[in-house]
């Protein structure tokens, strides 16, 4: 169970967070302005942070940069009304972890905390394992059991991503500004044909499969035992 | 009608009447100079002649004075002259003056007479100017001539200056109300105009003469101004229609599914269904508004602060990498020729964008076995971009039309492939924001061939 800081000052936006977070099995407290945010957050005990951009008195900008500034690592999450693509830069570099704009949907906003959430220590790794699939990230080869898999230089970035991320739920969205690294909607089923491609090497016929479809949200790579819950 | 309370507000009267203004005080100036000189002019002649007339007489000797008097008198036609001898007590000797006059002092100089001298038969007394002179004799000899030529020469040059002024100002002051009269007519006509613009009738404009003078210039500035307006109102109002036309159908279909849940239920199964169509009609709702919302921001953000050198070979490299498996799914062969080093100053993401929703469209309107072609090209003006698809293509009437939001080609709806119809005006946004040029026409296969021009036009960075 992780313990998550909602910094947030719509009190109709924070009850969604919470409640969307908690859902998930997450400890969540909620503040409503930078200040008390900032004080909570310093002391640590957090694993990820939500935080509005824009709140009265000391704003979600000036907050991440004096936690990285003490030399917090908390993962933070912005979350902004203002959707330019500026803006964004500006949060990231402040040292926000991820950049969620204005209306969000809920499972979009958690999926992306999960990330963050397991983001932290599994940096390092030179070789991923989820089941028997084996990414080997120097030599940017990868084994399915004894099958080596032949992956186009994209796939091995997509298939990367999923591995890193396993267990969690990652939306189209996510997945192409993480593989991709742009930040705009690309709008038709272009990432699904991309996961399609790769399930077809990943998971081919006979083999219990490793990537999941998650309805109405995105993608899953999970191991074959696990329960699906979705 | 015209009130005079206008003609004094209109330019070219205040003109004219300060010009006139100006005439007039000019003209009492010259003329009065003139009045001046001449004036001093004559006096002095008539001062020479008196005083010629007076050496004359008195050089003359005494017993001869009288005959010397009368030959005078003789030469003076016109009568101005008087010449009177009187004793020394005072008394008329001889001459056409009655009296010695007291107001002229016995000195041989000249003096002004104003109340002029008391003639021999003669009633009126004229100004005059004259001087008495004592001869050896002990007696006084008067000489004086009328000034009365001075007088007339003065009102013959005030009556000038009378009649001068009179036929300059009042033909002036006329021809100035005529003159305002024209343009304030036109202001009229240019008001009476824009009463129905101003009430919503956007379709009028404001009369142009075929003089081109400053006023049409105004004229046609406006005019200008207001097609401009037309042409964003009538836009306006066309994206409104096809935003409420185009969500009508998502949200009766919303609708429709809610309903049935409601009556139905339709068990387990069938709620978990209806409930993930409903959900993928509000996620296409969504996607509409994020595009829009995405183009009014790329027209009213000039984000030309992320601008770098950006090399189109590699951005269109990646474009291929996004939609190859796309484009083989659809059994259409997708060829990229971008070699690279041609590079443009651009916003990387930006045109990203754009070159994907070009390609997404070509992808999704061209059938299995197709073609879409990617390609770049070093033109005198700098790099071009060009895809072609061997699709149905855009009739050539609607090619403007397809480049608004939300439009969609007619021949495109009847396609079963969806498309929201906000590609292309998201790609012209992006393009205008560059100053580049987007061209819509056909190629070779008989599909769609669209050029983006990558270099500044002068017409395009202008606006």
């Amino acid at each position: 169970m992780a313990r998550v800081l909602t910094i947030e000052d719509d009190a109709v936006t924070a009850r969604e967070i919470v409640t969307e977070l908690k859902r998930r099995g997450n400890e969540v407290d909620w503040v409503d302005n930078g200040a008390t945010g900032l004080r909570r957050a310093s002391g640590g005990e957090y694993d990820a942070i939500t935080l509005d951009r824009m709140l009265p008195g000391l704003d979600g900008l000036a907050v991440v940069k004096a936690l990285r500034d003490a030399g917090v690592q908390t993962p933070v999450l912005m979350i902004s009304a203002l959707s330019d693509v500026d803006e964004r830069v500006r949060g990231l570099r402040a040292g926000g972890d991820d950049y969620l704009t204005k209306p969000f949907a809920p499972d979009e906003m958690v999926a992306r905390i999960e990330v963050l959430l397991r983001r932290r220590g599994a940096e390092r790794a030179t070789v991923l394992r989820v089941a028997d699939l084996e990414l080997d990230l120097i030599a940017r080869s990868a084994r399915r059991g004894a099958n080596i898999l032949e992956l186009l230089p994209i796939e091995f970035r997509l298939l990367e991503f999923l591995v890193r991320n396993s267990g969690q739920v990652l939306t189209r969205t996510m997945i192409f500004e993480s593989v991709w690294g742009y930040h705009f909607d690309p709008g038709t089923n272009v990432i699904d044909v991309h996961i399609g491609r790769l399930r077809k090497k990943v998971d081919p016929p006979g083999i219990a499969p490793l990537i999941r479809t998650v309805r109405g949200s995105g993608y899953r790579l999970t191991e074959s035992g696990l329960a699906e819950t979705e | 009608m015209l009130k005079l309370s206008d003609h004094w507000r209109s330019a070219t009267t205040r003109l004219i009447l300060i010009y006139g203004a100006f005439f007039v005080l000019w003209g009492i100036v010259l003329i009065g100079v003139v009045y001046w000189q001449t004036g001093r002019y004559l006096g002095h002649v008539v001062d020479e002649i008196v005083e010629q007339r007076a050496r004359y007489l008195e050089g003359v000797e005494r017993p001869m004075l009288p005959k010397a008097m009368e030959s005078t008198g003789a030469l003076d036609l016109r009568g101005v002259m008087s010449i009177g001898l009187f004793g020394a007590d005072g008394s008329y000797v001889d001459g056409n003056i009655e009296r010695l006059p007291d107001d002229l002092p016995v000195d041989g100089a000249i003096h002004a007479l104003p109340n002029g001298l008391e003639r021999r038969g003669r009633a009126i007394r004229e100004p005059a100017r004259g001087l008495a002179q004592r001869l050896d004799s002990g007696e006084v000899l008067v000489i004086a001539r009328d000034t009365s030529v001075i007088d007339q020469v003065a009102s013959i040059i005030r009556e000038a200056l009378l009649w001068g002024i009179t036929l300059t100002v009042i033909p002036g002051l006329i021809g100035g109300l005529l003159l305002s009269r024209r343009p304030l007519k036109r202001v009229r006509a240019i008001e009476a105009a824009i009463e129905p613009i101003a009430r919503g009738d956007l379709g009028r404009r404001l009369p142009v003469s075929r003089r081109g003078d400053e006023v049409d210039m105004l004229a046609a500035i406006v005019n200008r101004m207001l097609g401009e307006i037309e042409r964003l109102l009538v836009e306006v109002k066309g994206v409104c229609d096809s935003v409420a036309h185009d969500l009508r159908t998502p949200l009766t279909r919303l609708r429709t599914q809610l309903y049935r849940l409601q009556q139905t239920g339709g068990g387990e199964e069938g709620i978990e269904a209806t409930l993930e169509h409903c959900i993928a009609d509000v996620d296409s709702l969504l996607e509409r508004f994020r595009a829009l919302l995405r183009i009014s921001e790329l027209e009213d953000l000039g984000r030309r602060s992320g601008f770098a050198n950006v090399d189109l070979g590699e951005i269109l490299g990646e474009v291929h990498e996004l939609y190859a498996p796309l484009a083989e799914d659809g059994a259409i062969a997708f060829r990229l020729d971008a070699p690279a080093g041609l590079a443009v100053h651009g916003d990387r993401h930006l045109l990203f964008e754009a070159f994907t929703n070009l390609v997404a469209n070509a992808i999704k309107f061209t059938p299995a076995r197709g073609i879409v072609g990617v390609r770049v090209s070093a033109e005198p003006g700098g790099p071009r971009v060009e895809i072609t698809d061997s699709g149905p293509g855009i009739p050539r009437d609607e090619r403007e039309a397809v480049l608004q939001r939300f439009y969609r080609s007619e021949s495109g709806r009847e396609l079963p492939t969806q498309g929201y119809g906000l590609g292309l005006s998201i790609v012209a946004a992006i393009v205008r924001l560059h100053g580049f040029r987007l061209g819509i026409d056909d190629n070779a296969h008989g599909g769609t061939r669209i050029t983006v021009d990558c270099w500044a036009d002068a017409m395009t960075s202008a606006r």
